[in-house]
């Protein structure tokens, strides 16, 4: 063999060999050296060679099981809502509700939730067609002893209400009677049966009640973290380094600057401790309302309408005995937790909490909801403005139907709307307004409300439209005009009156902005209300300021659901004070949307050449109406209210190119700027 | 192999002495050291699977070979369930304490075979359920193999069927695990309590203080916030893949497919069924099947055999009656075939009730009302049932799909309990994912108008104009609102003027140094602002009037969840090079406002600074422009809201610097916010801009009205 084979065969094998050592060591240890699980690593659960083979635990041969059918008697354990309550009795839309006469000598609270629960949707004076029997049972606990009432059958269907702690009199068996007490203790509490209402200080307003405290959405840079609930009632803040400190309140360390704030003062701390003890539901209140955030070391009584609010949004329920880390977890929490607990805050106390009447109204709902089943309140609208209050489950039971919801459920209202002209008065057809209203290509339908002695004129003398157009006779009254028609088929009505005089491109431009606006009032003339220091009461003008808080309902866009709201929320008494002075029907829907939305009502530019043809407003009654506003009126409402609703605004929307010295060709809306 | 390289060893020592005759040995030594490199090359470069390395470091093992435990017939039972118990009595919070990321830590014993003292076995060792049940824990963020660091414990003695154990000898099984202690945090898993004759709601074995998660449980045997109550888990759903249906009209408004059902429940059953004809539908057991058909997947209605699981899918509402037990595994088939179920058990908890909302995917009827049922379902709105339909199968998809859905679901409720502060919400429980999408959570969501006293805080963002600083600050200045002003010198190589040479204003002036020339520097949370009204100004906008600024925070009050800003612009659909345009001209729609003069909520800065999308706030940095663009996306994009523009449109150009503004730089410009909005809208998914034909101006505005009554009578002069 030649010399260079030779060399080659070598060359080749020894480029092998160090390949095969240098590839093969490796493995080959590897495989040599079991590998030990490193110490420290996760053993785990095994997997088992076997797995395929183990059986389940469920055998489809082992069909269960003709058992006897279980008794429906109550256990001894008490009550719950399938065994107790009979919902047979309840018929039609609404809970119907029969409260108990109050027994000599009535207390004034009690005559008020009785008055209260009369004027609203849910009364009703027979007992044999209510669905839920009301006992109120308001006085102290040491009253004399109150006699079975005469309808008690054991308590079916009874709710005794009861806004103090104190179990409801001992004086009869409560049966199968529900219990509406504050604060119940989680020990005897019945979920899903009982309600729990909120322990109230002992002035607490009926009805209205003092909104919320917070002022800002995110908390003051200097704002103290936490504050304390003291045993005599007081409320003490340290700041962030000595916090620790407040802990069991023991003070082995130097407190630092503790500050104490007396008896009834609301504290200004971003998070307020609260011992789970049930005498400090109180402050749980107290806090709500100041918008400091409760934290409740494991609290031992039930949280106020439990059944229904989420209050995981609303407050921090944790263990007492964590508090450390309760305590590195309030410090450390992202901001935009922090804000939405706090908002959250104020939208619960404002929309259940704030009145008695919003406490019982709110029992009264929860049950409705129990009874409704399937279409009761979505969690949604129990847990976001403006609360199940004022969301009528009625109404529809999906929220992309109110106008609340839509950011929340991605959707957006129905792109058309419907023309509401309500005739009033005799005199000429609205046929220039028909017009204008039909040339929007937004306009799915007009519907003209004759409520006019003469009956209206026949088919023929209406203009040809290119909607339908219907004409619905004999509505008297004026609240008529906001009673939910079923003809109306789109999220947005343009309430029109036969005088007004409006333009098809104010007409689009307002649509458009209502659009972008669903919850609030979309008009062109507005009213605002004042304060008269003089005379101690509101005042409203029609007078053209740099202010509004009212649009009038003559040219204006707004949801349907209002009508909803307007002619089955509102209390009896506000409609029949309407009916009596029509210029109040506007101030009435003007207080209704802003309690409804917190918000003012939105205004646009309007033709100079409509406002002279409209009667002058505040000269006294010359023209056929509208009539100037009655004083008495708007009093009257934040009477009924129990406070001033009404929000003022102080800007207008124009159209992007309003009056910009610009070629009038490129303005979308050119017409609203006619001299 | 290790043969070829024993005699490798020997190799060099032959070959000097080699011969051709050899030959063929040295080629057989060849291919052997070749086929040696083949092989191991093949099992270096083999694809492992990922699992092989775990695989050994797991012990690969029998169940048959477990150790087996001798249970005395003496040992201690633990007590029964105590009924008062809640998580601040019964739960040991402690051990969680150490517990890193507010994540409980799971410790599994390892499994044992128990046999009692003649060494007949306690129960099946384990089924493959709860096997697979072990296995998704361990395999899950809350193991941990440390039992000493451990806050909640799961015996591997299997109780899930009541049936397959026996009760007093797998209690005392119980009682001798290591860490038992009355059972303190210990965790059980039952999907089928009781047992003939009465059926307990739940798990008969006498545990102490352990947690139950079972299925079946009864409001008089649930300790709420302490138990979990969990489905019971259906094998058809690993067994059969039922596609999603579409919602809309099925061939059945109400279906009965439960096979073991009481007398008197049928019979209330088939007289609905006589009442409303063909849309109900009640099946049966098949008592004809030939022999092979696996009867349980079978329904029969009369002669009629349909297929189940699938016939659920043909049905609107599909019934599920409580048996002897209350938890039923049709549930689960039910939910799986996006049917409603009606539920007729009372006071029967439904599975994971205490987070998830089971009036969005079922109706729950009383068992009284069972001959109501058909008007109580028709009286649904369409809508509403189609929703419902869609929630089912969300619920079937999210936790009931499989046993490890089912184990990682408790454990998720245990861990809200013991670290509330980090809890799920219910959205994240109860959305189904197309609405997470699409919903938006406004961050102000409360309808509240600040009160005017808070005044705004003006923060300039300035390079080195120092005379044009001056002059907007001496603007703005004028403002009664104004609380603070902030500027922030973004020149490093220059330092701000001296004190003494700053306008004197009547409010704290402050300047903020920044460590590098960024845009992003603008929208930073500076500790220093303390209003919530942010007034973000560029150096060289001059031309704005005290009143339009003041009137410009009264706008900012209305809508503090916004950007209320002066000049405003627009984004447009280029169909012709199919993207987003930035368009600066004179139109009738506004969808922008620039941030060189925007009021806007002090939250956004934060947003901007920490919360920003993808890599947007390096593309501003990098590219020196399209921070307010940014800004636009970022607020319309949380907020779902349009931008408001206020006053009219007038000049916003500095004097001094239209010399070097010249076409082209404008057209360049113009070509690089154009990009700024496509690539913003790219990170987003989603073009979050909202349009609207509306700006906002004073009440008064251009009306026939004195001057000098008007609140805000300069606005609008050029």
């Amino acid at each position: 063999m030649q010399s260079w084979r030779r060399k080659s065969l070598w060359l080749a094998l020894s480029a092998s060999w160090l390949l095969l050592v240098l590839l093969g060591v490796s493995p080959l240890l590897r495989l040599a050296v079991p590998p030990r699980p490193l110490p420290g690593a996760p053993q785990g659960w095994p997997r088992w060679l076997d797995t395929e083979l183990l059986q389940s635990f469920f055998q489809p041969g082992e069909l269960p099981e003709e058992s006897p059918r279980p008794s429906r008697a109550p256990s001894s354990n008490g009550c719950s809502w399938e065994a107790c309550f009979d919902t047979s009795q309840c018929r039609g839309g609404s809970l119907k509700v029969f409260v108990y006469p109050a027994a000599e000598p009535t207390s004034e609270i009690h005559r008020r939730i009785l008055a209260s629960i009369e004027g609203s949707r849910y009364h009703t004076s027979n007992p044999g067609e209510a669905c839920l029997l009301l006992f109120l049972s308001l006085d102290a606990p040491a009253a004399e002893a109150s006699p079975v009432p005469p309808q008690w059958n054991g308590g079916k269907n009874h709710l005794v209400f009861s806004l103090h702690p104190a179990p409801c009199p001992k004086t009869f068996q409560l049966g199968q009677a529900m219990v509406a007490e504050a604060s119940p203790t989680v020990d005897t509490f019945r979920r899903g049966f009982d309600v729990a209402l909120p322990l109230l200080p002992e002035a607490h307003p009926f009805r209205g009640g003092a909104p919320g405290k917070l002022q800002q959405h995110s908390p003051h840079p200097g704002e103290t973290l936490l504050a304390l609930a003291e045993e005599r009632g007081g409320w003490r803040t340290a700041g962030t380094d000595s916090s620790t400190c407040l802990w069991d309140g023991r003070y082995e360390q130097d407190p630092g600057p503790t500050q104490t704030h007396p008896r009834g003062t609301l504290p200004n701390a971003t998070f307020c401790l609260i011992p789970g003890r049930r005498s400090d539901a109180l402050r749980f209140l107290q806090a709500l309302q100041a918008g400091c955030i409760p934290v409740l070391l494991s609290p031992r009584w039930e949280l106020p309408f439990s059944e229904v609010i989420d209050w995981t949004k609303a407050a921090i329920i944790a263990d007492k005995r964590l508090p450390l880390q309760v305590l590195a977890a309030l410090q450390e929490m992202p901001p935009a937790r922090v804000l939405a607990l706090r908002q959250q805050t104020q939208f619960l106390w404002d929309a259940y909490f704030s009145s008695v009447e919003k406490i019982v109204h709110t029992t009264l709902e929860t049950i409705q909801d129990r009874v409704f089943g399937a279409s009761a309140h979505p969690s949604l609208m129990w847990n976001s403005p403006p609360g199940a209050l004022l969301a009528l489950p009625t109404f529809s039971r999906s929220p992309r139907d109110f106008p609340f919801y839509h950011l929340q459920q991605g959707s957006h209202p129905v792109g058309r709307f419907s023309a509401l002209i309500w005739v009033g008065a005799p005199g000429q057809l609205p046929l220039k307004l028909i017009q204008a209203v039909a040339g929007s290509q937004h306009c799915a339908q007009i519907l003209v409300l004759w409520s006019s002695e003469r009956p209206p004129p026949p088919k023929e003398k209406w203009p040809k439209t290119a909607v339908p157009l219907t004409v619905t006779e004999g509505h008297r009254k004026v609240s008529d005009r906001f009673f939910p028609h079923g003809t109306i088929s789109t999220d947005a009505i343009l309430s029109l009156d036969a005088h007004t005089s409006l333009s098809t491109s104010e007409v689009d431009f307002a649509f458009a902005v209502w659009q972008s606006f669903p919850e609030r009032m979309v008009g062109f003339l507005t009213w605002s209300h004042f304060w008269d220091e003089a005379q101690g009461c509101w005042g409203y003008t029609a007078e053209r300021a740099n202010e509004f808080s009212m649009v009038l309902t003559t040219a204006t866009f707004y949801h349907r659901y209002y009508h909803t709201l307007f002619t089955h929320y509102l209390p009896k008494a506000l409609r029949s004070l309407a009916e009596e002075a029509p210029t109040c029907v506007d101030v009435l829907m003007n207080f209704l949307v802003a309690s409804v939305t917190k918000l003012p009502p939105i205004t646009m530019p309007y033709g100079k050449q409509h406002q002279e043809a409209r009667p002058p407003l505040a000269s006294g009654g010359s023209g056929p109406e509208p009539q100037p506003p009655d004083p008495d009126c708007i009093n009257l409402m934040a009477a009924g209210f129990g406070h001033m609703p009404l929000v003022s605004s102080r800007l207008r929307l124009d159209p992007v190119l309003f009056k910009d010295p610009v070629s009038v060709l490129r303005k979308k809306y050119r017409s609203l700027e006619k001299p | 192999m290790c043969a070829s390289v024993k005699y490798n060893i020997r190799g060099p020592a032959l070959i000097p002495r080699m011969k051709t005759k050899h030959r063929i040995y040295y080629i057989t030594l060849f291919s052997i050291v070749l086929l040696g490199l083949i092989a191991t090359g093949m099992f270096q470069f083999w694809p492992h699977s990922i699992e092989s390395s775990n695989d050994w470091s797991i012990e690969k093992r029998s169940v048959r070979d477990v150790p087996v435990v001798r249970l005395p017939a003496d040992s201690p039972i633990p007590e029964r369930g105590d009924l008062s118990c809640r998580m601040h009595t019964c739960f040991d919070v402690y051990r969680c304490g150490f517990n890193p990321k507010n994540k409980i830590k799971v410790y599994i014993y390892s499994l044992k075979k128990y046999v009692d003292d003649f060494g007949v076995p306690v129960s099946n060792t384990i089924s493959r359920e709860y096997n697979e049940l072990l296995t998704a824990i361990s395999d899950s963020d809350y193991y941990t193999d440390d039992i000493n660091r451990a806050c909640l414990f799961v015996p591997s003695i299997d109780v899930l069927n009541q049936n397959t154990l026996r009760v007093k000898e797998t209690a005392q099984a119980l009682a001798q695990l290591s860490r038992w202690d009355r059972g303190t945090n210990h965790l059980l898993f039952n999907m089928l309590p009781g047992g003939p004759p009465d059926y307990n709601t739940a798990l008969d074995v006498p545990r102490d203080r352990a947690l139950l998660a079972g299925g079946g449980f009864s409001t008089w045997t649930y300790r709420q916030g302490y138990d979990v109550s969990i489905p019971v888990y259906s094998p058809l759903s690993a067994e059969v893949d039922l596609p999603e249906k579409g919602p809309g009209p099925r061939q059945y408004f109400l279906l009965s497919s439960q096979m073991a059902l009481h007398p008197e429940y049928r019979e209330d059953l088939d007289a609905l069924q006589a009442k409303h004809g063909d849309s109900v539908l009640v099946l049966d057991k098949c008592t004809n099947l030939s022999e092979g058909v696996l009867s349980v997947r079978k329904r029969c209605y009369k002669h009629q055999v349909f297929d189940y699981p699938q016939v659920l899918q043909e049905a609107t509402f599909c019934v599920v009656l409580r048996g002897a037990r209350l938890g039923q595994a049709v549930l689960s088939d039910v939910l799986q075939a996006g049917c409603v179920p009606v539920v007729i058990a009372d006071s029967y908890i439904l599975p994971f009730s205490e987070v998830l909302d089971w009036k969005r995917a079922s109706v729950v009827v009383p068992e009284e009302k069972m001959s109501d049922m058909y008007s109580i379902l028709q009286s649904i709105p369409q809508r509403q049932i189609e929703e419902m339909q869609r929630q089912a199968r969300w619920f079937w998809e999210a936790y009931f799909q499989s046993i490890k859905a089912i184990a990682l679901a408790t454990l998720q409720i245990i861990n809200d309990r013991i670290y509330p502060y980090a809890a799920i919400s219910y959205e994240e429980w109860n959305d189904p994912p197309t609405v997470k999408w699409s919903s938006v959570s406004n961050p102000l969501f409360l309808p509240l108008i600040p009160p005017q006293s808070q005044g705004f805080t003006a923060i300039v963002l300035t390079y080195d104009r120092v005379e044009s600083l001056f002059r907007v600050i001496t603007e703005v200045s004028k403002v009664p609102s104004l609380s603070k002003l902030l500027v922030v010198w973004n020149n490093q190589n220059k330092n701000p003027p001296e004190e003494s040479l700053w306008p004197k204003i009547r409010v704290p002036l402050k300047v903020v140094k920044t460590a590098e020339n960024k845009l992003s520097n603008r929208f930073f949370p500076y500790d220093e602002i303390e209003t919530e009204a942010v007034l973000a100004i560029d150096d060289d906008i001059i031309m704005l009037t005290s009143d339009e600024l003041q009137f410009g925070y009264e706008v900012w009050r209305e809508f503090p969840d916004r950007l209320v800003g002066y000049p405003g612009r627009l984004h447009l659909w280029d169909h012709e090079m199919s993207k987003w345009k930035y368009e600066s001209e004179w139109t009738n729609e506004v969808s922008m406002v620039l941030t060189g003069a925007a009021f806007y909520h002090k939250y956004f800065n934060y947003l901007y600074t920490y919360k920003m999308p993808g890599d947007i706030k390096n593309w501003v940095d990098a590219h020196m422009n399209c921070e307010d663009i940014a800004m636009n996306f970022l607020v319309a994009n949380v907020t779902g809201k349009a931008v408001i523009k206020v006053t009219p449109r007038k000049k916003f150009k500095c004097p001094e610097c239209t010399a070097i503004d010249g076409l082209s730089l404008d057209q360049t410009h113009m070509v690089e916010r154009s990009e700024c909005i496509n690539k913003f809208a790219s990170v987003f998914g989603t073009m979050p801009l909202k349009v609207v034909e509306h700006r906002a101006d004073p009440v008064l505005y251009k009306d026939d009205f004195p001057e000098k009554l008007k609140s805000f009578p300069n606005i609008g002069s050029l």
